[in-house]
């Protein structure tokens, strides 16, 4: 009865750009949050980016777009790192604060230009080349966190950022650099988002793919690796949600139902992975001044 | 690092904050998100003046936007208040969307069920039904967070997608589905909300409700109960209280507020009576984190909680004159709300720090 469909391949490529999407955004969430900022804003960040590469792309290209896309995304990382390392404002309140502007904003901004985009960009076989980039970012981010000096001062800031301060790492620099290159990174994702899955312009569309990253985030216990696999169930999840006919033919159950579901398995993870004996088997567990300012006495 | 300290300006700790000073940072952020949307609406070509007396002459105007006014000021209030609470112990709701919609699903439930029923009897049910549906909605993050220690923050986002969902399932094309394309059927006549002095009854029930929770808040001993978790989890554990139960308590109490404001959008404003559009009820839903805003710049507090409300649902309701009298571009008003908003969490600074100038 239930038959492999031929728009496996095109259903394949097109959850993988999902993946991609997630993947980008999440993995630079995990880079702020290990150095010990939390940025709930990602949502805001991958709709600015996607309405700037948007608008960057009508009229200059697309590569250009994701250029200011990434740039605009470094910008509102940066942002936030002011407020929230510097000013010390309540992390939540100020990445809440970057997605309710980003909301208005973008909606009024690029609205009005509503539409498909001129140009497509290139794919390797179906395949948006921005999976590859997603790939060697995730590589890169876990190689710095665990194999070099950098990213052992990263999580130190994350974990005990007094005790970093004594052994002479610079606290604010390293929050403001991991939480601007996590803004350029979720940024990037909505470029891609906008450029290479979309390819036109509608009214908020990010859909709650930004949030999904964050949730991503938190299950992932902190690593690349974990992130990278769920980054693809949770692609595949999406996907499967939007078009479950393309693998399998008369697939029964109606839309909305399976919209629900990447987000009710982010929680049924979340709880798995919360309970004491996954934490304590694994020895994994959030920075501990996750969302915590910085305060020298 | 940005250094403030550089000069002869030094920033100074506070540690408790008066009432006082949070009224004035609050009226000091308000007034810099207007000067710098004067500069957007400058940009456009508008008079900024024109604009701010246009806005406010509408929503203050009886015979135009006042009732609209109170309306949304009210909803802001539910979900300020359903903030607030679970804050008090050291929980963050930001699933005041989710509940929100839960609320409507219960109401609209009751409604439809039990149509023929006089309203007398109706509306309490209804009522019942809305907070049921956000209550427990909210306690399953409050007991996952109770029980397991899951962050309550991811938990209550994910939930909000979920119940976006929900209704679209429910509404579009689905059990609930009108003649209009993707909007419900129309609530029955005897589930309307009744009305005071030309104000839904419902107007009336939060302002109640956020006196009673003050109250509850700062005489009861469950009230404190919830402050003494909220300033520190060990103290709490010391002295008996219960974490689970508190932790599943604040959350269901504050979903059953956020439903609450389920029953009182779509029934109290005549232009609605019925779930619209997914489009529509999402960007109702988008309003409710106001509640966050509001439920810090008011320090936890539901009592001053009245007023801001009202200002904000002020500033919703005559935002929207910008796009629709002065035929500025769309997405006009809400570009003034997201400026607002980070506004006011970029003077959140001065909640914890003074600045002085040092005499050399």
């Amino acid at each position: 009865m239930i038959e492999i469909s031929p728009t496996l391949w095109p259903f394949t490529t097109r959850f993988l750009e999902v993946s991609t999407i997630l993947v980008l955004a999440a993995v630079g969430e995990l880079l702020t949050q290990r150095s010990g900022v939390i940025n709930v804003g990602i949502e805001g960040l991958m709709l600015f980016g996607a309405a700037t590469s948007f608008l960057t792309a009508q009229a200059f290209g697309p590569l250009w777009g994701f250029a200011t896309g990434t740039l605009v995304g470094a910008f509102l990382g940066l942002f936030h790192a002011m407020l929230s390392v510097s000013l010390r404002v309540n992390q939540i309140i100020s990445g809440m604060g970057v997605w309710l502007f980003a909301t208005g904003f973008v909606t009024y901004w690029a609205d009005r230009y509503t539409g498909p985009l001129k140009a497509t960009i290139p794919r390797i076989s179906g395949l948006t080349p921005a999976f590859f980039i997603a790939l060697a970012v995730v590589i890169i981010i876990w190689f710095v966190l665990t194999r070099t000096h950098f990213g052992l001062k990263i999580r130190s800031v994350g974990e005990n950022p007094a005790a970093a301060e004594v052994s002479g790492v610079n606290v604010t620099w390293t929050r403001y650099f991991c939480t601007t290159v996590g803004g350029a990174l979720g940024g990037f994702s909505g470029a891609v988002l906008m450029l290479s899955y979309l390819g036109a312009w509608s009214h908020l569309p990010t859909k709650g793919l930004g949030w999904l990253a964050f949730g991503l985030v938190m299950f992932s216990l902190w690593r690349p690796g974990i992130l990278l696999v769920g980054a693809l169930a949770f692609g595949f999840v999406w996907q499967f949600a939007i078009s479950p006919e393309s693998i399998f033919p008369g697939f029964p159950a109606p839309l909305p139902v399976n919209r629900m579901l990447p987000f009710l398995l982010t929680i049924i993870i979340l709880t798995i992975i919360s309970t004491e004996r996954f934490r304590r088997r694994w020895a994994l567990m959030k920075p501990e001044a996750l969302g915590q300012p910085y305060i020298k006495e | 690092m940005l250094k403030l300290d550089i000069g002869r300006i030094k920033r100074e700790r506070i540690i408790i904050i008066s009432g006082r000073r949070a009224v004035e940072i609050s009226l000091l952020s308000i007034a810099t998100s207007f000067v710098l949307f004067s500069l957007v609406l400058m940009y456009e070509g508008a008079d900024p003046l024109v604009a701010y007396q246009n806005m406010f002459s509408f929503a203050f105007d009886p015979k135009l936007g006042l009732s609209l006014t109170i309306h949304r000021s009210v909803l802001i209030l539910f979900t300020t208040l359903a903030f607030i609470i679970p804050l008090r112990a050291g929980l963050w709701n930001v699933g005041m969307e989710g509940q929100f919609y839960l609320g409507t699903i219960g109401a609209f439930f009751m409604a439809y069920t039990f149509a023929s029923l006089p309203s007398e009897i109706l509306i309490p049910l209804i009522l019942l039904g809305a907070a049921a549906a956000g209550s427990l909605y909210g306690a399953i993050a409050g007991t996952l967070r109770g029980k397991f220690n899951v962050n309550e923050v991811v938990v209550t986002l994910m939930m909000n997608n979920i119940a976006f969902w929900l209704i679209y399932l429910l509404v579009v094309g689905g059990p609930w589905a009108g003649i209009a394309e993707s909007s419900s059927r129309p609530l029955p006549k005897s589930a309307h909300a009744p009305y005071i002095f030309n104000t839904p009854f419902t107007s009336f029930l939060a302002i109640a409700l956020a006196v009673v929770l003050f109250v509850f808040l700062t005489k009861t001993t469950t009230g404190f109960k919830i402050r003494v978790l909220g300033h520190s989890i060990n103290t709490a554990k010391y002295v008996g209280i219960d974490e689970f139960k508190m932790s599943v308590l604040v959350m269901s109490l504050g979903g059953a507020i956020a439903g609450l404001a389920g029953y009182h959008m779509w029934a109290g404003d005549p232009a609605f009576l019925m779930i619209p559009r997914p489009e529509a009820y999402k960007a109702v839903g988008d309003l409710t984190y106001w509640g966050i805003i509001l439920g810090l710049v008011t320090l936890l507090n539901p009592v001053p909680a009245i007023p801001a409300s009202f200002f904000m649902g002020s500033i919703i309701v005559g935002a929207t004159v910008l796009v629709r009298r002065l035929r500025l571009p769309f997405g006009f008003d809400f570009l003034f709300l997201g400026m607002i908003s980070i506004t006011f969490a970029a003077f959140q600074f001065f909640y914890n720090y003074r600045l002085k100038v040092m005499k050399k």
